[in-house]
């Protein structure tokens, strides 16, 4: 555990944050922070959700302002009022939803903003070059004339990195760069990463996923509860002592245990048959999706974002709109899945604030919702009791440990965790025969993450069927009997929970799949060739 | 800290402007004034605080006296024979506010209160013509069917909505206005009045009067009708089911229809029932003195978007809505009363209203921007 010194031997820091602290209200979100990045460094940072990581970032950022505390750069001190002066200081961000628009070309994109200007028009011949000489140095190639909406996630992130380096940018912030990206594509942007900072620039890599930070990172800075906990040289230190900084404890063993009496013979409790949808432009989006999930048994959904997960989960949930080329069926049991919404579906969406929770309701109002037709505690006399709503959701947050001020504060007012606690308290509080869950720990911290999977893992050895979709690969091993790959609406395979590998599932979600899993569904191995590229895949008609 | 603290605190070269260091330190107290400041930075309170004072700069700027037309303005609304003016016009505005507020309350817009509260006048002189009244329940009949045909209007925006995406705010004025000519209409030609060459109703029957509330001979029985309907929406939206999924869907529409809330059937229900509020204040007016449907009659006071004001005023707060109107209500009312004694045009009390909105709009962007940032982080 080697603390790192403040790199004062040759030069300035490339950018620092001195004494930064930052309140919101009651919450202290930053306590007098310390982080220094030094020229040509990796420099990570991590904590659990709500440890302050994202203030920090925006902080530097120029988009939050320090109660105390200041901002050096190259040694100086800057002011940082907006997002502008932070680009005019050289500092640039990759933020983790892409702020590009899909109708404009690459090179459009990265000018947006600052365009080469020539004879009063904008200089597009000029703005090509750009992208390409920027392409070339670092090794970030991405076609100029391309249009973003077409291109996958990874190579619009590479846009997003050439616009904030065509800006200038000598610090890169990246926040969670990689929650979208394959594991290969992964690899892919450390090695771009590499690249710059080779050319001196800086990198400062917010994530939570540890094995980022040990692989690629130079230095870490661990936060908790808005304050630094640890510094490190990566190349010193372990995943445990980051974790022991994260949460202040060590981790209990590797995650709940799998079941271990598979029930093979049981009937599905969720049936999925040949199911295929289609948008509102007649666009395919599911293609002849089958599978089936029994009670007692965890089922995993892993794919690269977009490849059909959520259109399936909205079908799965029957909250999707009909298009008009859909076929297949949902069943229920027996039963097709009923429109609007099955009340015999739990589900626990990835979007927590779109869809999840309103967040300026109170607590008590968002745990109601979804029972409150169903008779039962909350109703009082003469239609919704509020002391029997606020009793309801006080159970609730003491069976599922939610900790909240109160049941009347808003619900937006808890941290990440908290509420995804506070989803997941309503969904399977109902013990509805499937359980449908998005994404269960995304923005959860690590202490949180455990009791979430093992709610899950209890629902399951009660009976209850579940179905798991997860972008972490390692959550969907540790919790998953079966795995299920989708790729581009289909499910290309299918592994057991103790076969998968990170390499195989990796591979399966590029849609390069051999099929050499053992309980690949039969009509999904015809289009996964061996050694075929998903551009070859993505040109055949559905 | 690692820059080396200058001797002086004179600023050195151009640097930033008054940017000397701030320390954020939170003293014992601030938290009695941040509390006091809570109240008083209230939206409601500097948007009507904000009105007065701006109005009293226009006053004397045009050479009024404000100590003398403010008296003049309570007087106008409060005084004994006044009164009774002011609670006549407190009903249809409260109706109208209720007309806005129950759409809004799922995020849906009225803006055409005007159409639906003309149709439902009509509808409500036509039926009190043209059918024969048993007395006792003559008033309840032309009072359901307006507020039916108002609901009606109101609810074409519904599809529209649903079906279409056309929001309606849009829809409710654009159907506005050929609802209000078509009302004229019918008031002109096929249930005019014959020879007066006035584009009014004949008078309506007696049985069909609104009884007026004893000692009184502008207040119906519509000021109780108005307070027991406005209670019960005020209980329904916070203790009923329909209530939550209506404040649920205004929220957010994704989480509720999620939660298997019907949300586009209630987003009809909701319109439906503000438009039914403004058919049934047609009727309140119409069944009332002078007891006929005059062309222009119900419009012309501007019930609707001084009920929009109020209920804009009263923040999405529904126990508010009652207060802001009665407020708003004294202030125009009172205006008349300010221009007979101190000569000030009544115009100026629309000032105060249309700064009251300004008011309340910029706070809810500034809100909403903060909100965003926040979000952002």
């Amino acid at each position: 555990m080697s603390v790192a010194a403040t790199g004062d031997g040759s030069a300035a820091p490339a950018a620092e944050l001195v004494g930064v602290t930052k309140r919101f209200g009651p919450v202290l979100a930053n306590d007098g922070i310390d982080l220094a990045v030094a020229r040509g460094e990796i420099h990570a940072v991590v904590g659990e959700n709500g440890a302050g990581k994202s203030t920090l970032m925006s902080v530097l950022y120029g988009l939050h302002r320090p109660d105390a505390g200041h901002v050096l750069r190259d040694g100086k001190r800057i002011r940082l009022r907006s997002p502008a002066d932070a680009i005019a200081h050289g500092l640039g961000m990759v933020h983790q939803r892409f702020r590009l628009f899909p109708e404009l070309t690459v090179a459009e994109n990265v000018v947006l903003g600052a365009e080469p200007v020539h004879r009063g028009a904008v200089d597009r011949a000029a703005a090509r070059r750009a992208v390409e000489e920027l392409g070339e140095r670092y090794g970030l190639r991405a076609d100029p004339a391309a249009q973003v909406g077409t291109l996958p996630v990874g190579v619009r992130q590479r846009v997003e990195i050439l616009r904030a380096l065509y800006r200038g940018a000598e610090v890169l912030i990246l926040d969670e760069p990689t929650s979208v990206l394959t594991p290969g594509e992964a690899t892919r942007l450390f090695e771009v990463l590499r690249t710059v900072t080779a050319t001196g620039a800086s990198v400062l890599l917010v994530t939570h996923k540890l094995s980022e930070v040990l692989t690629a990172g130079d230095r870490v800075t661990v936060l908790r509860q808005g304050r630094v906990t640890g510094r490190f040289d990566t190349a010193g230190t372990t995943a445990a002592e980051l974790v022991q900084a994260m949460i202040g404890r060590t981790l209990g063993s590797a995650g709940p245990a799998r079941s271990t009496t598979g029930p093979r013979e049981a009937a599905y409790a969720l049936e999925v048959r040949d199911l295929s949808l289609s948008d509102r432009d007649g666009v395919a989006r599911l293609s002849g999706v089958s599978f089936g999930v029994r009670p007692g048994e965890i089922v995993g959904i892993a794919g690269v974002a977009g490849s059909g997960q959520r259109e399936l989960i909205d079908a799965v949930t029957g909250l999707n709109v009909p298009g008009p080329r859909d076929s297949g069926q949902v069943l229920l049991g027996d039963a097709p899945v009923r429109r609007g919404r099955d009340p015999e579906v739990a589900y626990v969406p990835e979007d927590r604030h779109g869809r999840g929770t309103a967040s300026e309701m109170s607590l008590a109002e968002n745990l109601l919702m979804g029972d409150q037709r169903r008779p039962g505690s909350h109703t009082g006399r003469l239609g919704l009791s509020r002391a029997a709503v606020r009793a309801r959701a006080r159970d609730l947050v003491e069976r599922f440990s939610i900790s909240a001020a109160s049941v009347d504060v808003p619900i937006g007012a808890l941290s990440g965790g908290n509420a995804q606690k506070a989803v997941l308290a309503r969904e399977l509080s109902r013990r509805t025969p499937v359980i449908v869950v998005e994404e269960p720990t995304q923005g959860v911290d690590v202490g949180a993450q455990e009791r979430i999977h093992a709610l899950l893992a209890e629902a399951r050895d009660r009976g209850q069927a579940v179905l798991v979709q997860s972008s972490e690969l390692s959550e969907l091993r540790a919790l998953s009997d079966r795995i299920l790959v989708m790729f581009e609406g289909r499910v290309v395979a299918e592994f057991s929970g103790d076969e998968a590998t990170e390499a195989l599932l990796g591979q399966a979600m590029t849609g390069a799949t051999t099929g050499a899993t053992t309980g690949a569904t039969p009509e999904a191995t015809p289009e996964a060739t061996p050694g075929a590229t998903p551009v070859a895949t993505s040109g055949d008609p559905a | 800290m690692t820059t080396p603290a200058p001797g002086t605190p004179a600023p050195d070269t151009t640097a930033a402007p008054g940017g000397e260091p701030r320390d954020g330190g939170p003293s014992p107290g601030a938290r009695v004034l941040g509390w006091a400041r809570r109240i008083v930075l209230s939206t409601p309170v500097l948007a009507i605080g904000g009105a007065l004072v701006l109005t009293t700069l226009v006053m004397l700027a045009v050479g009024v006296d404000p100590s003398l037309a403010y008296p003049a303005l309570l007087r106008g609304a409060l005084a004994d024979g006044n009164l009774e003016y002011t609670i006549a016009a407190f009903v249809p505005t409260l109706g109208m506010a209720l007309a806005f507020a129950i759409p809004l309350r799922a995020c849906e817009f009225n803006l055409g209160g005007d159409g639906q509260m003309a149709i439902g006048g009509v509808t409500a002189a036509a039926i009190a013509l043209h059918l024969p009244m048993v007395a006792g329940v003559a008033v309840v009949l032309p009072l359901a069917a307006a507020a039916l045909a108002g609901g009606l209007v109101a609810g074409l925006s519904a599809p529209l909505r649903t079906r279409l995406g056309i929001p309606a705010i849009v829809t409710t004025l654009l159907i506005s206005t050929p609802a209000v000519a078509f009302a004229s209409y019918l008031v002109r030609f096929p249930l005019g009045e014959q020879g007066t060459g006035i584009a009014q109703t004949p008078p309506l029957p007696d049985a069909t009067h609104l009884p007026a509330l004893a000692g009184s001979s502008y207040v119906t029985i519509g000021l109780p009708l108005i307070a027991l309907l406005t209670v019960a929406w005020l209980y329904a939206d916070s203790r009923t089911v329909l209530g939550y999924e209506i404040r649920a869907t205004g929220q957010n529409r994704d989480f509720a229809r999620y939660g298997g809330v019907a949300v586009n059937r209630l987003a009809a229900v909701t319109l439906a029932g503000g438009g039914a509020f403004a058919g049934l204040v047609g009727a309140l007016i119409v069944l009332g003195p002078p007891y006929r449907y005059v062309d222009g009659a119900l419009t012309a006071p501007g019930y609707t978007f001084t009920a929009v004001a109020a209920v804009l005023l009263a923040t999405a707060r529904p126990i508010a809505v009652p207060f802001a109107v009665a407020l708003l209500t004294v202030l125009q009312v009172g205006g008349q009363g300010m221009e007979r004694e101190a000569g000030v045009p009544s115009q100026l009390t629309q000032i105060v209203q249309g700064l009251i909105i300004v008011i309340v709009a910029v706070f809810a962007t500034v809100r909403h921007l903060r909100a965003r940032r926040g979000a952002g982080a």
